[in-house]
């Protein structure tokens, strides 16, 4: 039995000396690599602008990559949004043909399996990145910060949609870049507008427009006015153009008693009331997306992933977006975006920035855009959207008000306490003062257990 | 030095020495073939509980080294009175275990009397009652999210059958309907219970219908464990008594309940132990709401461990360690008062 187990410990040993010797040669190539650009731009050594620099060997987005490097790449999404990203890694490959990835989607519980895989020192080498993740990785240091990447690259932070940076950025560093973006627009369908005998909506509609035509198609149709749920990114909007918002700009102080929330929060209560809103349940639909696709109801705010749902399951129904109506301060939207960062414990530092600042990257946007997938990240290739409602939903991020919703390290609790404070008006339980009085302390309470 | 070596050590006649050595012999090679499985239960349970306590005394992230706190977390977790702290999915919980145990207790023991008495097809209709609990419980949780819709089956069934007796049927959101038991009660008698009073609102309807399916999913399998109990229970006994001129009722009285004691306590206890830990339909069906009305401990610890609390929050794995020892405490004591209770009786027979 213990000579049987000789071979065994000794194809160990060699694969652990095999990995560190690779891993020794692979530095000393990437050092060389490195001199070569120098070399090559006689910049005085300055490697970074070796970017044009003729085929230096790693060379990839103006960074010195190293050579033969490997990078784990992990995300969620259905295969849909995996072919996305097959794609975007096959024009890196042709960009940086010296960098080797490995693309390992985890389409369920995402979050979970990479905290879990983090705090084993497991984890990828380049992740999607949401405010969860920046809370449990970004805060503790398992982040790369980018910014040095990004000058090497060319990349700035200004290129950006401005608030698409909001959650990544921590004490002016960058520790992911948007791979994509979402907002709301005003869905609607055209012929319930018509059966109810009021014009269509249009991207200079008001609240107060969009409250007369809900009661005009509750009163004169038998299908329900507006959809919307007891849900804080609904509400959002809302807010937002009413000169609310859910926590002040630091995230310490709540501000769910202040007048715009207020306002917001009451004309929605009052529509409910009426009933010229109503919830997806109460239509018997599982979202206001389905309900729109089963037409049950006229109008409901949604974002970009109507495109998709409604042609895959709903292709025959005709349906039409504009942008959000505008409040007393203006039009204002809410922001959901997810970005790309990289392990700070990766062996390939270089080799994964540029991966992630590619996928980020300009061109990819732009061929991303081309397929319909995802909202490009810098405003000036927002004309490159072709599909008429992505383009009218995806005004919104131009919006000055138009934020992402995220208040520090527990956002999720803040804006779950606005979510629960909905719930209890719509059930009855409270009115607008106290359901927001209440949200206000949890709010505050979150806020303050942040640190 | 083990008991074996103080033997050595000891003056003992040759042949009792030899005995002695052969009894040590016996736990070495006993020990020896029980250390793979000692080895994984040190490291992998003794191991983990051990740090859980640690960690339940510091402020933890998973990333930044735990710093001490004391008594710190157990404070917050046993100090949030809030309507969505651990105190109030405590008493959800207590609601949820009042409820299901007796209930999956008492179905349990009710089919497997009906399938031990010999029918046509007892074969059959085994399999297709035991066949709630071979199913994933995440499948059937599903399976009920469609039941329960308000346009679902289960209000169809409602609405037809009040039909039949010219009444009208509300349809009710099961899944999300954070009105409690004694709310209604009270309604019915023109009263109300306002919400800052959650404590005396009862379980809500969600929360009974989350009951109900567990409910369903769990009765079987301890209906397995009564048929075998049932089983051995001697045949002679009833012989004897139905001579004596026992009745059914009382032969079930006299015999069976208490020929199946032991089991009804092991029953008890497991079935109190997993209600406790209630938390998969809770994560599938209603991650804690309506207004927290099915927010249970488990699912607590789980998001606060995972910093998933409304969706994204701090990770604080001390306050959830914390969290789940309270929790284990009070399984424990529970545990406890039923084997105490329940073997009270046994010794008679």
């Amino acid at each position: 039995m213990k000579t049987r187990q000789w071979p065994i410990v000794v194809a160990i040993l060699a694969m652990v000396l095999g990995a560190c010797g690779g891993g020794d040669a692979a530095t000393t190539a990437g050092g060389t690599a490195t001199t070569d650009g120098a070399t090559v731009t006689t910049d005085g050594g300055v490697v970074t602008t070796a970017s044009g620099g003729g085929g230096a060997a790693g060379s990839c987005m103006g960074i010195a990559a190293e050579e033969g490097a490997t990078i784990v790449f992990s995300g969620w999404g259905d295969e849909t949004e995996q072919q996305v990203y097959r794609d975007s890694i096959t024009r890196f490959n042709e960009a940086c043909p010296g960098i080797t990835v490995d693309y390992q989607p985890v389409p369920a519980d995402f979050q979970t399996q990479m905290k879990a895989a983090f705090a084993g020192g497991e984890g990828p080498d380049v992740i999607y990145v949401d405010d969860q993740l920046m809370t449990a990785l970004g805060r503790t240091g398992q982040l790369l910060p980018l910014d040095d990447f990004m000058a090497q690259a060319g990349v700035t932070r200004e290129e950006f949609i401005p608030s698409l940076l909001t959650i990544f950025t921590l004490e002016d560093q960058t520790y992911a870049l948007p791979k994509d973006w979402g907002t709301l627009g005003l869905i609607y369908l055209p012929e319930v507008i018509e059966a109810a005998g009021i014009e269509a909506p249009t991207g200079d509609w008001t609240w107060d427009d969009l409250r007369t035509a809900a009661q005009a198609i509750a009163a004169n149709t038998d299908v329900g006015g507006f959809c919307q749920g007891a849900d804080w990114a609904r509400l959002a909007p809302w807010a937002f153009s009413h000169g609310g918002s859910f926590a002040s700009e630091d995230a310490t102080q709540a501000m769910l008693t202040d007048a715009g929330v207020i306002q917001a929060a009451t004309l929605v209560a009052d529509m409910h009331e009426e009933g010229s809103l109503v919830t997806a349940a109460d239509v018997g639909a599982g979202w206001c997306g389905e309900a729109i696709g089963k037409k049950l109801v006229g109008m409901t705010l949604e974002g970009g992933w109507m495109v998709n749902f409604m042609n895959n399951d709903y292709p025959d129904v005709d349906w039409s977006a504009v942008s959000v109506p505008a409040g007393p301060e203006g039009k204002a939207d809410v922001i959901f975006t997810n970005g790309i960062g990289v392990n700070a414990a990766t062996e390939f530092p270089n080799a994964a920035a540029a991966f992630a600042l590619f996928v980020t990257g300009r061109d990819n946007q732009a061929a991303i855009t081309e397929t319909g997938f995802a909202y490009p990240t810098r405003e000036d290739q927002l004309s490159l959207i072709t599909n008429e409602n992505d383009l009218a939903i995806s005004e919104g991020g131009t919006f000055d008000l138009t934020r992402v919703a995220f208040w520090g390290s527990n956002s999720g609790r803040v804006n779950d306490a606005v979510s629960k404070a909905l719930e209890r008006i719509f059930l009855g339980e409270q009115d607008v003062a106290a359901a927001f009085q209440q949200a206000q302390e949890e709010a505050q309470l979150a806020l303050d257990e942040a640190a | 030095m083990t008991q074996g070596e103080r033997l050595m050590a000891s003056t003992a006649a040759p042949p009792a020495r030899r005995v002695k050595k052969r009894v040590r012999n016996e736990t070495a090679v006993a020990y020896l073939f029980l250390s793979p499985y000692l080895l994984v239960t040190v490291v992998f349970t003794v191991g983990i509980v051990a740090f859980a306590l640690y960690i339940s005394f510091t402020s933890y992230n998973l990333f930044e080294s735990p710093t001490w706190v004391g008594l710190e977390n157990y404070r917050k977790a046993l100090a949030d009175t809030g309507p969505s702290g651990f105190l109030r999915s405590l008493v959800n919980v207590f609601w949820y275990v009042i409820t299901v145990v007796p209930f999956q207790t008492a179905i349990a023991l009710m089919l497997a009397i009906v399938l031990n008495t010999p029918v046509r097809a007892q074969q059959f209709f085994r399999t297709v009652f035991y066949g709630p609990s071979v199913t994933s419980s995440v499948v059937i949780a599903s399976i009920f999210l469609w039941l329960y819709l308000k346009t679902g089956v289960i209000n169809y069934v409602f609405d037809q059958t009040f039909s039949l007796f010219g009444a009208q049927w509300t349809a009710i959101e099961w899944l999300n309907d954070p009105r409690g038991l004694f709310q209604i009660i009270a309604n019915a008698f023109g009263g109300d219970i306002p919400s800052d009073q959650w404590l005396f609102r009862g379980p809500s309807v969600t929360w009974l219908a989350l009951m109900a399916l567990n409910i369903f999913t769990t009765a079987p399998t301890f209906m397995i464990m009564y048929l075998a109990a049932l089983q051995d229970v001697p045949p002679t006994l009833y012989e004897a008594a139905s001579i004596d001129g026992a009745s059914k009722r009382q032969q079930f009285r006299s015999i069976t309940l208490p020929m199946l004691r032991p089991v009804t306590l092991l029953i008890v206890v497991l079935g109190t132990i997993g209600s406790f830990q209630v938390f998969d339909q809770v994560k599938i069906l209603t991650s804690g709401g309506p207004l927290n009305t099915t927010l249970t401990p488990v699912y607590l610890v789980y998001s606060e461990a995972l910093g998933e609390v409304g969706g994204g929050s701090v990770i604080r794995m001390g306050l959830a360690s914390a969290m789940a020892f309270v929790l284990a405490v009070i399984i424990f004591i529970f545990a406890f008062i039923q084997r105490r209770y329940i073997e009270s009786g046994t010794e008679q027979y």
